[in-house]
């Protein structure tokens, strides 16, 4: 009887690898053959599930899914056009700083303390949970006075004197909006330009049509900061690192806030590093053997991934010695950078990082979610960030860095210029508010020392120059010199790209 | 039976017989030298005839009946013909070699070439005489058509000589003429193609490389004055307004192509009235609303945005002065980016290029995909072993390495003798190396040279001072280096908060 090329009997099938082919169908095939050995040995399922949840999710996924398991085309790995930036680092803070408080300067707002917002402005704008209930919806004016910085006349907050000395360094959004009201959502629409999980985020699409500057050291790193339990800490999780339908070597490596930087980077005793090296040959080799087999290319991730960890031994020893650092570095970024985990240790961290070519780091700063007690809690904030984000930025210049280096700071929406709860003299709260919110950017080919972006008198519409999160995300991609229409990934169906199916377009009013 | 059932029975044979025994009677009883002169004579005055229409009919730059529009709008369909028809003729008269029939049919397309050029530029002059056209764009056009019919009676005329050809010295007039044809008719279909999609439409998109080619040979423009107008005003009215008032057209009489054709206005007056926008009619025009029938750009074309109409008016309100280079109220952002000078070609060395990269941990990866950006010099793998005989292998790539990465490397001052060679080289890192600065002047000699850091090396204010001299110089960092010491910033002190209450 003639065989069927198809046939799960791989001993007897003729190999379709070696038949006249499209290699499309090929690498189809592979993927088919990949889910049919996984459900094929139903004997051993039990025990597959269980090592498929050892290996990590990643496994399980791409076997059972049986979505794109390859990539339609090949990234570039280098920039569509001469960048204006090499790197950057994104200085996240999660939660929704409010940017009433710190940038959007609305003097007027003085005279209106306590009356509530016009039914015209709030239009049929969606409350949260935790504002609908409210019968009121009383103006609270900034607590803090602003003042005027630089050659710009950059009005900002007294909470951020530091960053206010820079404002001629900054190019400032103050007309960011989204889509979402709630963190999750907001929050994932940020990074990865979808409110679902699944997609990949911003680093993620980086490092994948980009590629490394550097062998020795992940493309893209995520650094958390220590949490302050008089802030009100919304969780951040993996997934806003996720390389989601991407292969998992694009996800952004989490060094930990305390402890070991990377759990379990340092050998154990009694193993050498040329025991290591047999032992990961080793285990290349078995997986090299799991490739030829079945063609499934999380098991080439896999290879490499051991491999970045084998040379991470060596370089995230030395890129967490601080011990050269000159007291200039421990003078403008403060005592605090001494102590792993603190905000101005991760933004010392980033600029090394940066220095070292890692192409993109985010730093997440969590506790901006004010929703009551803004003036015992937005100061601590500040004090935690400010003088940070300040030595980041004048440091990178200073060392010749951000001519080439972009930093983007910013929250996943903004926060309602009226109060949640009760407004006294001494104290409010800001619930969230996704129509206006603050962002700023620095180096890598922005406009410096510019204001970008309007909102009417209450902070609450944006009435001159809107940014979306798309526009936001494709000036980004531009600035590294991506057209953001043509990175694309094919996944169910779909040309995938971070700014979405939805027309974005760069800001040229942000570039220099 | 009525003439037209006598039609009905006619077949193709009948027909072909009818056409033998008439080109029988014209042969067998018209004297064949009375036939040649008839034929001649009235091959001449047809082209005197048309050589002579511009004159007969003036285009005088009005509109006219709107019969002679509505008929004249079919000339872009008919003109396809003769172009279609004249490129096949060549392609007919080669295959004859091979296939006789074929140069039999060739005589024929050329006749329907003939008719089908009469009847495009009848339908052509009925639409620049009815529209009122009578750019020097139209004018070399309608030229152009009335050569080429011409061109096409001369080539029925010598294609006998040809194709029966008796004597050697007649036989090369025909091929010779319908080469001359060929070519009219590319410059009058080229110079038709610019009147109706704008002289830049076919280089507006050309890759750079080509572009700067062509318009060296064939475009160079005179240089350009760095004045508001020549910046600002002049592209917007480039781009939406000369394909119907410039050199090619001048509709209404108007020309916005240069400054003094603008300022002269057209038929209906000044188009500007320098410090009156308002009154000015191209303001007017511009700013109607898009479906008033005098609103300008017509016929569909996008109109203007806020921020082009803006300008317009406030030129014009600041006095539409051609020298001056800025104007009240009008602030535009503009790069201060130098054009990045494209490296020569370094395809071929692409194989000993990956074999460099394997031997010295180093790599040379471009600056983005296009190629003639150049590539970047990358140590940061292993930095501790790249020193000067390691930079000079790189030196057979020199002109294509624009920018290099020795942050943290052993390079010495030797390097800057190596470096000084590298002549594309737009930024240069050596943060953190053993360089003193003894030997930076040689680097004066690298003219695109826009960054150089030093920071964190012992170089000295004397060892920098000749880089002072390099005008594209513009970022020189010297952080944390004799030259610049590192100095203490000391930071504001943030506010402490005003309550000392928890997060509810």
């Amino acid at each position: 009887m003639k065989q069927h090329p198809l046939c799960t009997d791989t001993e007897r099938a003729l190999n379709v690898m070696g038949l006249p082919v499209p290699a499309e169908l090929k690498r189809e095939w592979a993927a088919l053959q990949t889910r049919r050995h996984f459900l094929g040995r139903s004997g051993k399922v039990l025990g597959l599930a269980a090592m498929a949840s050892l290996l990590g999710t990643e496994a399980l996924r791409g076997d059972a899914s049986g979505a794109s398991t390859y990539a339609a085309e090949g990234p570039l790995k280098m920039p569509y056009f001469a960048p204006k930036a090499k790197r950057a680092i994104y200085l996240f803070m999660s939660g929704g700083p409010p940017q009433i408080d710190l940038w959007d300067y609305k003097p007027g707002l003085a005279k209106l303390y306590n009356q509530d917002i016009p039914d015209s402005v709030r239009g049929a704008q969606q409350l949260t949970g935790m504002t609908a209930g409210q019968a009121h919806f009383p103006i609270a004016p900034s607590h803090w006075a602003f003042k005027q910085y630089g050659e710009s006349g950059t009005w900002v907050s007294d909470l951020l004197p530091n960053t206010g000395r820079m404002a001629d360094d900054l190019t400032i959004i103050k007309s960011t909006n989204t889509d979402a009201i709630n963190h999750e959502p907001a929050i994932m629409l940020m990074n990865t330009g979808n409110m679902n999980a699944g997609k990949p985020c911003l680093g993620a699409w980086l490092s994948y049509g980009l590629g490394s500057m550097n062998d020795n050291l992940p493309t893209f790193m995520v650094l958390q900061t220590k949490l302050n339990d008089k802030e009100n800490n919304q969780p951040v999780s993996s997934r806003l690192w996720s390389s989601g339908f991407l292969s998992s070597e694009y996800a952004g490596v989490g060094l930990r806030s305390s402890g070991d930087l990377v759990l379990y980077l340092s050998d154990p005793d009694g193993v050498d590093r040329n025991v290591r090296r047999k032992m990961l040959d080793a285990v290349n080799a078995i997986n090299h053997e799991t490739y030829e087999e079945l063609g499934d290319p999380e098991t080439n991730s896999r290879i490499s991934q051991y491999e970045m960890a084998f040379r991470m031994q060596t370089s995230v020893p030395e890129l967490a010695d601080l011990s050269k650092e000159p007291q200039s570095t421990w003078d403008i970024y403060g005592p605090d950078a001494k102590e792993p985990g603190t905000f101005a240790y991760n933004c010392l961290m980033a600029r090394r990082m940066a220095e070292r070519n890692v192409r993109f780091v985010q730093v997440y700063k969590r506790g901006w979610d004010v929703h009551g007690n803004v003036t015992g809690t937005l100061p601590l904030l500040c004090r935690e960030t400010d003088r940070a984000c300040y030595a980041l930025v004048t440091d990178l210049k200073q060392r010749g860095l951000l001519d080439d280096t972009l930093v983007i700071w910013g929250g996943e929406f903004g926060r309602t210029v009226y109060s949640q709860g009760g407004l006294t003299p001494e104290n409010y709260g800001r619930d969230h508010h996704p129509r206006c919110f603050t962002t700023w950017m620095a180096g890598g080919g922005m406009r410096a020392g510019t204001t970008y972006g309007e909102t009417d008198e209450y902070s609450y519409n944006v009435v001159k120059d809107p940014v979306t999160v798309r526009d936001f995300n494709a000036t980004i991609l531009h600035a590294m010199g991506i057209d953001h229409n043509k990175l694309t990934y094919k996944s169910q169906g779909l040309d995938q790209k971070l700014t979405g199916p939805v027309p974005a377009s760069v800001v040229t009013g942000l570039l220099a | 039976m009525m003439w037209w059932q006598k039609l009905k029975q006619l077949r193709p044979r009948d027909a072909a017989a009818a056409i033998a025994s008439l080109r029988r009677y014209i042969t067998e009883r018209v004297p064949k030298d009375k036939l040649t002169r008839t034929v001649w004579a009235t091959t001449f005055v047809l082209s005197l005839v048309l050589l002579l229409l511009p004159w007969l009919v003036k285009l005088d730059g009005h509109a006219h009946a709107d019969w002679e529009q509505f008929l004249g709008r079919f000339h872009p369909l008919i003109v396809h013909l003769p172009i279609g028809l004249l490129i096949l003729v060549p392609l007919l008269e080669l295959a004859g070699d091979f296939e006789p029939s074929l140069r039999e049919a060739a005589g024929f397309v050329l006749w329907l070439a003939l008719l089908s050029c009469v009847a495009a530029v009848a339908f052509g002059y009925l639409l620049a005489y009815g529209s009122g056209d009578a750019g020097a764009g139209v004018t070399r056009h309608l030229w152009g058509g009335i050569l080429l019919t011409i061109a096409v009676m001369i080539c029925l005329l010598a294609r006998p000589y040809w194709t029966h050809a008796t004597s050697s010295n007649a036989t090369r007039a025909y091929p010779w003429m319908l080469v001359m044809a060929l070519l009219t008719l590319t410059w009058t279909a080229h110079q038709g193609g610019a009147l109706t999609h704008g002289k830049n439409y076919l280089t507006q998109y050309m890759p750079q490389p080509m572009k700067r080619w062509v318009t060296v040979g064939f475009f160079s423009k005179p240089p350009a004055v760095n004045s508001f107008y020549t910046k600002h005003i002049n592209p917007i009215l480039d781009n939406n307004c000369v394909s119907c008032h410039g050199e090619a057209e001048v509709k209404g009489g108007l020309r916005l192509d240069s400054y003094e054709e603008l300022m002269q206005g057209g038929e209906h007056g000044a188009a500007v009235m320098a410090g009156k926008p308002e009154q000015s009619l191209l303001v007017q025009r511009i700013t109607l609303p898009p479906d008033h029938k005098q609103f300008m750009p017509a016929e569909g074309k996008p109109p203007l945005n806020a921020e082009q109409i803006a300008w317009i008016k406030a030129w014009i309100a600041a006095g539409a002065s051609s020298t001056a280079t800025t104007v009240p109220g009008v602030a535009i952002h503009e790069s201060q980016d130098r054009p990045l000078v494209p490296v020569p070609d370094y395809s071929a060395l692409m194989p000993e290029l990956q074999q460099m990269q394997a031997a010295q941990g180093a790599k040379l990866v471009q600056v983005s995909k296009n190629a003639s950006d150049g590539l970047v010099l990358n140590t940061v793998d292993a930095p501790a072993s790249f020193g000067d005989a390691q930079l000079a292998q790189f030196e057979k790539f020199a002109p294509y390495i624009v920018e290099v990465e020795l942050a943290r490397t052993a390079v010495t001052n030797a390097s800057f003798a190596t470096l000084a060679k590298f002549t594309h080289l737009r930024a240069i890192h050596l943060e953190g190396t053993g360089v003193t600065g003894d030997g930076l002047a040689k680097l004066t000699a690298l003219t695109q040279l826009d960054y150089v850091n030093l920071s964190g090396t012992q170089v000295t204010k004397a060892a920098v001072a000749p880089l002072s001299s390099m005008k594209n110089l513009d970022h020189l960092y010297l952080y944390n280096t004799p030259a610049e010491p590192a100095v203490a910033v000391v930071p504001d002190p943030t506010p402490a908060p005003t309550t000392e209450k928890t997060t509810p």
